[in-house]
């Protein structure tokens, strides 16, 4: 154990790749940074099991991109503005270039990592994408189970579950609903 | 992956490591024994460290089991696995944090008060400070699962954090209440302050650490953010205060029996003090206000009784600092200081009627002159002042220039300012102010300098806001001023304007104006004089008189003729004559007469060998100028000569004779040749004796004669806008608007009523007796 506070550290990713980061980078993940905060530190790397090394490196190029920036409140009234505003910086429309599964990815380790910025930047990206797929007609027509397919969603739940699981991920699953009886109603 | 907790030699904790973790899609079971080992490891062994490693395999773990799709068939419900899951997860940390919090019940139920609150305050730290760890590492499960619980209206749901203080307080600390009465650790912490209380050291840090577990469990149902003090107010106030009120009892009975109230003063000062410095020390804040109350009742409120009594006492010695003391006191309980006002105005008035007492010449004392002794205005005053001012110190300092008292030394002052031993009538206190002003502005006050003058007249005008026949001063201040005009014997300008500036700044133009008036005058004789002496020289016309004149408005001077003829003597016929026609030229069509009572001339003696300059007045001249012709003459002479009447004639050649300038030798009158001073200017204007007792029955009379007018004028200027009034409205309308110039009388203003009725200005309105209507 280092007794001297290190400005930088080692994120170790689930397929063993290490990426050394400054530590105000790392700290946009919430989690890390109330770690580092609990926990005397240490030379040891932090593992990240849940994230591999190619969507970690889109993470922290966010990161590394936002580092100077405000830590939005840890509160739940983030929600609220995240909501309200629909638009994407400049940069961050970056994200939109990147192909659709590795967007979920990057949705799935920031929920992980808890880095609410770049979650909601991932979801209106989503939620834009979309909205081009529907206006080039991409879906119209479409039955809620074709838009499943193009979406790549399983329809394994039953109603009551699928009420569930909308609130359980609200996070995810709202474009999907919405996207889902805008279709029907196509 | 090595452990951090290697180095430190204990062997009992091995941390796990990657190859512990349960799979993605584990179940309850496997997933909690590695969830357990980890919590159970922060909750109790924090100290031995924790790697970064462990951390993240216990989030992701968290993680992994809530976000775990997997399908439901393993748990058999209809209701989905997610919403399970995080219930599941939330069930058994309550579990083992209750299970943590009975284990502590054991050990604590041996331990006596101080261990006992050692131990509470230990385990407290260690297990706030672990919660605090555990709530980070279940965020996941707190910011999905737990929040969406709440929002579907779970109220015992909580955060990670909270269900820890929850079953802290239903597993360990409730555990205490459990066992009857007060909780048992409420009582230890009773009894340390008691022990405080006894003058013993306690670890207050320690208490404070304990009381604030107490308020940290108040937790409020709708938003748990918020403090909640009904934890801390069931459980530790109200025992608290209670016993609070129960030691205070004890102590202040026993105390006063065995200690003067000044002693006793000093303790409960010194208890209240201390006790706001508990609540500072290791209270909440929010007890402050009603362990003040509980404090005060007992050490001051159901004591008042003893302290009142002693108030008296304090006052008659003077005891400056007990008197602070009892203010304070007093002053924190709800009319505590109601009857210290009252005995406190009784006692100014007390002191106010003895002063005057002391000042008041003995009856029948005479001075060495042989008259009897007359009460000098300035100890008069002097006397007055000096309890005004004595008291006033004490309003200040002990009262803190409080209104209440503030009040009580001006009802007292007022009281024996208008009324006491010396001043049985209302009106003999203002003549005495007025008397003390004129000594204060007269060139005669040698002793004083302006600033010490301008302080006299500033002190006077304290006595002159107690008065209450304000129209009594005006009267004698104006005659008073007229003569020291007139006699020239004001010490300066503007000590004189100064004095009126206060008059006008206190009672307002009006009641100065007069005065300003007079001065106006003064400055406007002192021009036509000049331009008079001016023209006098062009002309030619020799004259060896030198002339003065004061023209002075009749309507601003309180000066009438005197009631006597005059004959112009021969000698200054010609000055007479001239100033006369100057005077008609200048103000054609003002009428001029000629005050000879207060003229004042002087005299040189030509018939003696050494030259005298007699100071006389115009009588006096009159007489002497008839000897100019005659070295004697009868009194007849004299009389056709001056055309003085015989009483006016009489005391002047009186104070002639006695000043040895005339022999009387029965009716006749001699010029003494032999006459011999060593002074070269003789003073004969002296005031005769009857003169001095009319001027103050003149003024009395000046007086109620303005009073007339103002009664008929409120009243017709109060009927002019109400047109009609009943009788008792008019009385006490009429007696409020005339209070702030003198005390009415009812009396008076009924004749003047009447006399309005007479003159036709009011009538009484038909079938109703008590009413008057206004005539226009």
């Amino acid at each position: 154990m280092s007794a001297e506070k290190k400005d930088s550290v080692i994120l170790q990713t689930s397929d063993d790749e290490q990426f050394t980061v400054e530590k105000k980078v790392a700290e946009r993940s919430a989690m890390i940074k109330s770690m580092l905060e609990d926990l005397p530190s240490q030379d040891s790397m932090i593992p990240l099991p849940n994230v591999s090394s190619s969507v970690l490196a889109k993470v922290l190029e966010y990161c590394d991109h936002h580092k100077n920036e405000p830590l939005p409140a840890a509160d739940a009234d983030a929600d609220d503005s995240r909501k309200k505003t629909s638009e994407i910086g400049d940069w961050d429309s970056n994200l939109s270039q990147v192909d659709q599964e590795m967007l979920f990815e990057i949705i799935l380790a920031a929920n992980y990592l808890d880095i609410k910025p770049l979650l909601d930047v991932g979801c209106k990206t989503v939620k834009l994408t979309t909205d081009q797929s529907l206006s080039s007609n991409m879906i119209k027509g479409k039955s809620p189970e074709q838009i499943r397919t193009l979406f790549n969603i399983q329809n394994d739940f039953t109603p009551e579950e699928e009420e569930q699981i909308r609130k359980e991920n609200e996070w995810a699953e709202e474009w999907v609903q919405n996207r889902k009886s805008d279709g029907l109603a196509c | 992956m090595s452990t951090s907790a290697s180095s430190s030699g204990k062997a009992a904790w091995r941390e796990p490591t990657k190859e512990d973790k349960p799979p993605k899609d584990a179940d309850l079971p496997e997933a909690w024994a590695f969830l357990k080992v980890g919590v159970e490891h922060i909750m109790t062994r924090l100290h031995l460290g924790m790697s970064y490693s462990y951390y993240i395999l216990l989030y992701t773990a968290i993680y992994d089991f809530c976000t775990a799709s997997r399908p439901t068939a393993g748990h058999g419900a209809t209701r989905g696995g997610a919403s399970l899951q995080g219930s599941e997860l939330y069930k058994s940390l309550h579990v083992f944090l209750s299970n943590h919090c009975k284990r502590l019940r054991e050990e604590s139920d041996t331990l006596s008060d101080h261990e006992l609150l050692k131990f509470y305050a230990k385990e407290w730290d260690r297990y706030t400070t672990g919660a605090t760890y555990v709530n980070k590492l279940f965020n996941y499960l707190n910011k999905h699962w737990v929040k969406r619980e709440k929002e579907e209206g779970r109220k015992e749901v909580y955060t990670v954090y909270t269900l820890a203080l929850v079953a802290w307080k239903n597993n360990f600390f409730n555990h205490f209440a459990n066992q009857g009465g007060v909780s048992r650790l409420t009582q230890a912490i009773l009894r340390q302050i008691e022990h405080q209380r006894n003058g013993e050291v306690v670890d207050s840090g320690l208490l404070k650490q304990v009381i604030e577990s107490y308020v940290s469990l108040g937790i409020d149902q709708g938003d748990y953010q918020r403090a909640n003090l009904d934890v801390y107010k069931e459980h530790f106030q109200t025992p608290f205060l209670a016993a609070t009120r129960q030691y205070y009892k004890n102590e202040s009975s026993l105390y006063v029996v065995a200690n003067s109230v000044s002693d006793y003063m000093k303790k409960a000062e010194d208890r209240l003090d201390e006790e706001a410095q508990r609540v500072t020390l290791y209270l909440n804040d929010s007890t402050r206000k009603d362990l003040k109350e509980t404090c005060e009742r007992v050490l001051v409120s159901d004591h008042a009784e003893l302290l009142w009594d002693e108030f008296q006492a304090l006052l008659d010695a003077d005891r400056l600092k007990d008197l602070t003391r009892m203010y304070a006191l007093l002053s924190r309980i709800p009319t505590g200081l109601e009857p210290l006002r009252r005995q406190f105005e009784e006692h100014v008035k007390r002191a106010g009627l003895a002063a005057v007492q002391r000042v008041l010449p003995a009856a029948g004392a005479v001075n060495e002159a042989g008259k009897a002794e007359v009460l000098d205005p300035k100890s008069y005053i002097e006397a007055l002042l000096e309890v005004h001012g004595k008291f006033g110190e004490v309003v200040d300092g002990p009262f803190r220039a409080e209104l209440g008292f503030n009040a009580s030394l001006d009802k007292a002052c007022r009281d024996f300012c208008n009324t006491n031993a010396a001043c049985t009538s209302p009106t003999k206190s203002p003549e005495l102010l007025a008397s003390y002003c004129d000594q204060m502005l007269r060139k005669s006050n040698k002793d004083l300098d302006g600033e010490s003058v301008e302080n006299a007249l500033n002190q006077a005008m304290i006595i002159f806001r107690y008065i209450d026949d304000k129209d009594v001063f005006q009267k004698f201040y104006q005659k008073k001023l007229a003569l020291r005009l007139i006699g020239q014997l004001s010490a300066s300008d503007d000590s004189e304007s100064s004095m009126i500036t206060k008059l006008k700044e206190l009672s307002g133009f009006e009641y100065t104006n007069k005065l300003t008036r007079m001065f106006t005058d003064m400055n406007l004789s002192r021009d036509l004089t000049e331009k008079f002496k001016e023209k006098e020289r062009n002309r030619a016309a020799s004259s060896d008189i030198d002339f003065t004149a004061m023209i002075l408005g009749a309507n601003f001077w309180p000066i009438v003729p005197a009631p006597t003829n005059y004959a112009v003597p021969r000698e200054i016929q010609s000055t007479y004559d001239a100033f006369t026609k100057y005077h008609s030229e200048v103000h054609s069509g003002r009428k001029l007469t000629w005050l000879w009572h207060v003229m004042k001339a002087e005299l040189r003696t030509t018939y003696l060998p050494q030259k005298y300059i007699f100071m006389t007045n115009a009588y006096q001249m009159a007489i002497l100028c008839q000897f100019n012709e005659n070295d004697s003459l009868s009194l007849q002479d004299l009389l056709s000569g001056t055309q003085l009447q015989e009483s006016v004639l009489n005391a002047q050649l009186g104070l002639l004779v006695k000043a040895k300038i005339l022999l009387q030798d029965g009716n006749n009158y001699d010029l003494n040749l032999n006459f011999k001073s060593k002074k070269l200017k003789v003073n004969l204007n002296q005031p005769v004796k009857s003169e001095q007792k009319a001027e103050a029955t003149e003024v009395l009379a000046a007086v109620d004669e303005d009073r007339k007018f103002v009664y008929q004028a409120t009243i017709v200027r109060l009927m002019k806008a109400r047109k009609t009034m009943k009788h008792q409205a008019l009385i006490q309308e009429v007696t409020a608007q005339i209070s702030t110039k003198f005390t009415p009388k009812v009396s008076e203003i009924k004749k003047a009523i009447d006399l309005l009725l007479d003159k036709e200005y009011l009538e009484r309105d038909e079938g109703q007796k008590d009413s008057y209507s206004y005539l226009a």
